[in-house]
């Protein structure tokens, strides 16, 4: 090939891949702005939440103009962009809009509570902009380098941002911690990506399943094949890598500390949305490894494992809110545990996709994306709604503790009731979105008990764990409503009509609403299935 | 008329109710105050207006196209199906709630909507000074917006969801002066007595989907051949879906012996006992069972038990009624007895195919009528009610058609109407279930049953001429006479609460005479899914029964009027004479005190038992399960030292706990 050409070809690509790139370009520009403007000395004039708000506003549109044509069927065909390092397809068009949306609503959210004083704001949004676009490419990803520089992209930041509050000795430690995990578990992931990449001679994910069955059928042959084992150990260290950012058991430790230590909008927006790219990755990489002939029961065999581990997981994240007395430590621990009953979607995933039948069971498969699409869109409103107020009752009472929240209904109802709906729905209750979640993914991972009656267990797990964790939820709904306010603690005068209660409020209503009205969400979401799984409904 | 249109004016029938309800309960207490009525009274107009829309107009004009006598047994009639929205669709669960509209529910929604307009513009006079006006009319709205669905309803599931919330409203209007400590009582007499129906509806519920399969009324209902098959799959289960059904309309329909409940909810305003204790939901019995006629056609066993069960009812009311001083719960206790008629026609299905569907029509004939007659009666009592100071007891007032001239005249032709005279409402529906059941007489296999309960009804025809009469004579014959309560001048009703008197008077004058002999109801009402029309040459009108029920209803009242107006002394001599028998009636049968003694001192004794059971074993037992998790949250809270080193541990322990397992496993 001719240099000519190839700088020819690698034109054509950028050009054609750019367009498709602009939600992640236009928050990039924004990072640039504002700094710019520090450096200007502009933010003086125009402060930088407006900046990032805009910026946010803009990216949400473009992602929502491509998120619309996702109702058209067929509209986003599977292209390879940038020589084939990332993937744009309905799944990435989801997450991104999915992830701009967030982006939009926690810059809201920041701006009503005033977390960042206005002399950080500008490095605060240019951390908060960097991790989302880490994010973006974390759910993008189909080259296995890629996938190591967006989880990077997203944690680094993050490091950052749970360190943003100084002087606070909390915190400091918290991103500290944050940083020293990070860091193993990235060391871990890297030798992961290395032993699958060496041993299958590419870093491309679309090509990782074709040259595992040649490995498969070559040499010793089958699963002692020595060059299967590499891989199937690859394999599992990636997904240790990941298992960190998704803060599932023993790879959850940092996650309490962290929230702890952070203030509650940065908290809201690392419980949702890096769990949230670091799903799609999963969902991007065990898709990668999935329908290789002869290794369809190694894969299973990881399906039950995370099945394994989100039964852990679960468990371990509900007992230990228990006891808490922390409002964020609780809802860190109830993070933990709706880690938990999403990887259940991912394992029923593995198995149902590996398993002899998988041609039958197209629709299962979907449903069991669907499922975990549904259920993180879910999650973001309805964990976003609790952390902001958490929020807005701290700007007031200065404290993150269950007990500042006594008697609150008496002084704040929207507050309080926002706070029910969010809980009730974190628990599953019907009429809203957390049950329809729960559903599609305990279905998903029943059918998959079909295929390996392992998958029962968790259902059951999942099905206790539920009840379980009434408990802890109901306990914190129980000290807003039912005790008096302590007459010396301080008054959290929010009333109905502010942009305090409107931004809560608007949560609760589409919490409400992917409740009712199911259909809103889960059709897009079954079609990004569809894109990903490469599996029409029948 | 359009799609669109259609499914506009089918959702808005209970749409525009339910906003009445969130607005009023909303904005009532603080904003509407004793304006709360005008959301009501314009959601109920909008239902009305699109009710008759619905009667005369779409319907009628699916139903040259649907009509096709040729396929007796499945034939589905015209209908209106609108999908609201599809909740859940996972795996095989499919929630939906759908809208469905044929003949029968056209007739119920637009009998229902007109007497509630009605009754709420009569309510806005006589609650005008009660603290809780807005809570009366949002409760109101709720009720008519909770009826329009029970027979909009098109499955099973939906249905009892509405079944169980026109209960609830019924227990909230039965309450509604929730300070009076009978009322409060009522309330809850009526949850739970309504309660033993609702465990035999949801029973017969659960069996139809096991059997079934499905929900969905078309599904289940329209396809005889499908019934048949089921019932050959599993011998005798439609037989006891219908029995559980049937118990279910029995508690809301008010039959023996669930129809204690009933008379005490008369605790509540007299509107609603017009709206909801006469007129409506107190039918929703009758329908269910009219509904499900493909069912209980496969089960002539439990037909019979319909018909039985309806004639003690119908019985033992009049009879109780003869005796109570109550004016209200003389017309509650004819209500009681109404409802029996009506289930007595609807079993004669039993005794041949060809009664079927005259025994339906006969029954929703006379459910049709007597929601106009029976609502205009409990009015005119609320307005004598009204006038006397809130006093009721018969014995405390009389002569009061001088001082109440519209309640009077309003009130007689109710009374009429009920009693069956010649031409009214009731004359024309009671003389077509008189008729179906002589003809059950008939029939060889069960003749000599039909004959017993055709004699029954007969007898408690006669019995309400002298009941409804003998209140009609003691209130407004006789020696003026006023209740202290009352003060001076007792007032007639204000212009507000008189002209729905009048309206309904009207239609318990005309409405039968109008659709009853001119067979326009029988024929609208038979393109209903399940039932087969009858041709037109053999319908005819039953001469010998209507003389024989113009005589009946007569002597009834002529009897009333001799004891009660001519020579005043006899029913005095009559009760003394045979004080047993009358104190049995007055008694109500000691109904209430059987029941007590049979059901609610067992129960009691069994809910302490299972106190005690709870607090030692059962709150043991929950207790320790709620210490599990609190104990096992220390096992977590173990691991986390805060010391970054051990975390580190844990983390390396896992990562090689799960490299060792990938390399043994493979």
């Amino acid at each position: 090939m001719l240099f000519t050409d190839l700088i020819n070809s690698l034109i054509t690509d950028t050009t054609q891949s750019i367009p498709r790139f602009g939600v992640e370009l236009c928050l990039s520009a924004t990072i640039v702005l504002m700094l710019l403007m520090r450096l200007s000395g502009l933010d003086r004039l125009i402060p930088a939440c407006l900046t990032a708000t805009v910026g946010a506003l803009v990216a949400t549109f473009l992602a929502y103009k491509q998120f619309d044509a996702l109702h058209a069927k067929d509209a986003v065909v599977t292209t390879h962009i940038f020589t084939g390092l990332l993937v744009h397809d309905s799944f990435t068009v989801f997450f991104r809009g999915f992830l701009a949306l967030f982006l939009l609503l926690t810059v809201a959210l920041t701006s009503l509570t005033g977390i960042p004083d206005e002399e950080d704001s500008p490095d605060f949004y240019s951390l908060l902009f960097g991790a989302t676009i880490g994010m973006m490419l974390m759910a993008s990803a189909n080259n296995l380098l890629m996938l190591f520089i967006g989880v990077e992209m997203t944690s680094v930041p993050s490091y950052a941002m749970v360190g943003f509050l100084k002087g606070r000795k909390v915190s400091s430690e918290a991103a500290l911690k944050y940083v020293v995990y990070g860091a193993g578990a990235a060391g871990v992931m890297l030798y992961g990506i290395s032993l699958v990449g060496g041993v299958l001679g590419t870093t491309d994910m679309s090509l990782l399943s074709q040259r595992l069955a040649e490995a498969a059928a070559g040499g010793s042959g089958g699963l002692k094949d020595p060059e299967v084992r590499t891989v199937a150990l690859g394999t599992m260290l990636v997904m240790v890598g990941l298992a960190f950012k998704l803060s599932l058991v023993p790879f959850h430790f940092w996650c309490p500390d962290a929230f702890e230590g952070a203030s509650a909008e940065v908290a809201g927006f690392l419980s949702v949305a890096s769990k949230a790219g670091a799903f799609g990755l999963l969902v991007r990489f065990c898709l990668a490894l999935s329908g290789a002939k002869g290794t369809e029961s190694l894969m299973i065999s990881f399906g039950l494992g995370l099945g394994f581990i989100a039964c852990i997981t679960t468990t371990f994240g509900n007992l230990a809110a228990y006891t808490q007395t922390n409002l964020k430590r609780l809802l860190a621990y109830s993070t933990i545990a709706h880690a938990g009953y999403m990887v259940m979607a991912v394992a029923a995933l593995l198995v149902l996709k590996n398993s002899p039948q998988a041609a039958t069971l197209t629709e299962n498969i979907n449903q069991s994306i669907e499922g975990l699409l549904y259920y993180l869109v879910v999650y973001l409103f309805m964990n976003l709604g609790a952390f902001a107020v958490i929020a807005i009752a701290r700007n007031y009472t200065f404290s993150e503790e269950v007990d500042s929240f006594k008697g609150l209904i008496s002084q704040s109802p929207t507050l309080c009731i926002v706070m029910l709906i969010c809980m009730f729905s974190l628990v599953g209750m019907p009429p809203f979105g957390g049950f329809v979640g729960k559903l599609f993914i305990f279905a998903s991972a029943f059918k998959a008990g079909e295929v390996h009656g392992f998958m029962y267990v968790v259902v059951a797990f999942g099905a206790l764990n539920t009840v379980f964790s009434l408990v802890y939820y109901i306990r914190v709904l129980r000290t807003m409503f039912l005790e008096a306010r302590p007459a010396d603690a301080r008054p959290v005068p929010v009333r109905l009509v502010s942009w305090e209660s409107a931004f809560v409020v608007t949560l609760a209503v589409f919490v409400l609403l992917l409740g009712v009205l199911p259909h809103m969400m889960s059709q897009t979401a079954n079609d990004a299935a569809q894109a990903i799984a490469q599996l029409p409904n029948p | 008329m359009s799609e669109e249109i259609q499914q506009l004016v089918l959702w808005l029938i209970p749409v525009a109710p339910l906003a009445s309800a969130v607005i009023t309960a909303l904005l009532g207490p603080k904003l509407l105050r004793y304006k709360s009525h005008l959301p009501c009274w314009s959601a109920l107009a909008v239902s009305f207006v699109c009710s008759l829309i619905l009667l005369l107009k779409i319907l009628p004009s699916i139903g040259s196209a649907a009509v096709d006598p040729g396929e007796i047994g499945t034939f589905a009639g015209p209908q209106v199906l609108v999908s609201g929205y599809e909740w859940l669709n996972v795996g095989d669960l499919h929630a939906n709630i759908e809208l469905r509209a044929d003949s029968i529910t056209a007739i119920m929604l637009s009998m229902v909507t007109g007497v509630s307009l009605l009754v709420s513009m009569f309510g806005s006079g006589y609650m005008s000074h009660d603290l809780g006006y807005p809570r009366f009319f949002a409760a109101v709205s709720m009720f008519v917006f909770s009826m329009c669905m029970l027979v909009l309803s098109g499955s099973f599931a939906l249905l009892f969801v509405f079944w169980e919330a026109v209960g609830l409203c019924s227990y909230l209007l039965i309450g509604f002066w929730f300070q009076k400590p009978s009322a409060a009582a009522a309330a809850k007499k009526a949850f739970v007595v309504n309660r033993i129906g609702d465990f035999g509806l949801i029973m017969g519920i659960f069996l139809i989907w096991t059997n079934f399969g499905s929900l969905d009324f078309v599904t289940v209902l329209s396809d005889s051949a499908r019934i048949a098959a089921v019932e050959v799959k599993n011998p005798g289960v439609i037989q006891l879906i219908c029995f559980c059904l049937f118990l279910g309309a029995m508690g809301k329909s008010a039959q023996f012996p669930l129809q204690v409940w009933l008379p005490d909810a008369m605790e509540g305003p007299t509107p609603v006992s017009a709206l909801i204790h006469a007129a409506t939901m107190v039918t929703a019995g009758v329908y269910l069972v009219a509904r499900c006629t493909p069912l209980f056609v496969m089960a002539p066993n439990a037909q019979l038990a319909v018909s039985a069960i309806g004639a003690a009812t119908a019985a033992i009311a009049a009879l109780t009624a003869l005796t109570q001083m109550d004016l209200k719960r003389v017309l509650a206790y004819s209500t009681v007895s109404q409802l029996g008629f009506m289930f007595m026609a609807l079993g004669c299905g039993a005794a041949s195919a060809e009664l079927v569907t005259p025994a339906v029509t006969a029954g929703m004939f006379h459910l049709f009528t007597h929601a106009f007659f029976k609502a205009l009666l409990f009015l005119a009592a609320g307005s004598v009610m009204h006038a006397m100071g809130d006093v009721i007891d018969m014995r405390r007032f009389s002569g009061l058609k001088h001082a109440l001239p519209i309640t009077h005249w309003t009130f007689l032709v109710g009374a009429a109407a009920l009693a069956g005279v010649p031409l009214l409402a009731g004359f024309w529906s009671k003389d077509d279930i008189l008729a179906v059941l002589a003809e059950a007489s008939h029939s060889k296999e069960h003749g000599l049953f039909f004959g017993v309960i055709w004699a029954v009804a007969t007898g408690t025809a006669f019995l309400t001429a002298f009941y409804t009469f003998r209140a009609y004579f003691m209130t407004f014959c006789g020696p003026e006479k006023f209740p202290e309560e009352a003060g001076h001048h007792p007032h007639e009703a204000t212009p507000i609460m008189a002209w729905p008197l009048r309206i309904l008077a009207v239609c318990a004058a005309l409405i039968g005479l109008a659709v009853g002999p001119t067979h326009l109801f029988a024929n609208y009402l038979q393109k209903t899914m399940g039932l087969t029309p009858v041709p037109p040459e053999s319908q005819h009108l039953h001469w010998g029964v209507m003389a024989l029920s113009s005589v009946v209803a007569i002597a009834g009242i002529g009897l009333a009027w001799m004891f009660y107006v001519a020579s005043p002394k006899v029913p005095g001599a009559i009760a003394s004479a045979m004080k047993p028998l009358y104190l049995i009636s007055q008694g109500k049968f000691f109904l209430d005190e059987i029941l007590k003694a049979l059901v609610v001192l067992p129960l009691v004794g069994i809910a302490k038992l299972a106190t005690v059971f709870d607090r030692g074993v059962i709150d043991c037992i929950v207790d320790s399960i709620g210490a599990i998790p609190r104990a096992l949250s220390s096992i977590p809270r173990q691991f986390h030292t805060g010391v970054v080193s051990s975390y580190a541990g844990f983390m390396w322990a896992g990562v090689v706990a799960a490299v060792v397992l990938v390399l043994t496993m493979f």
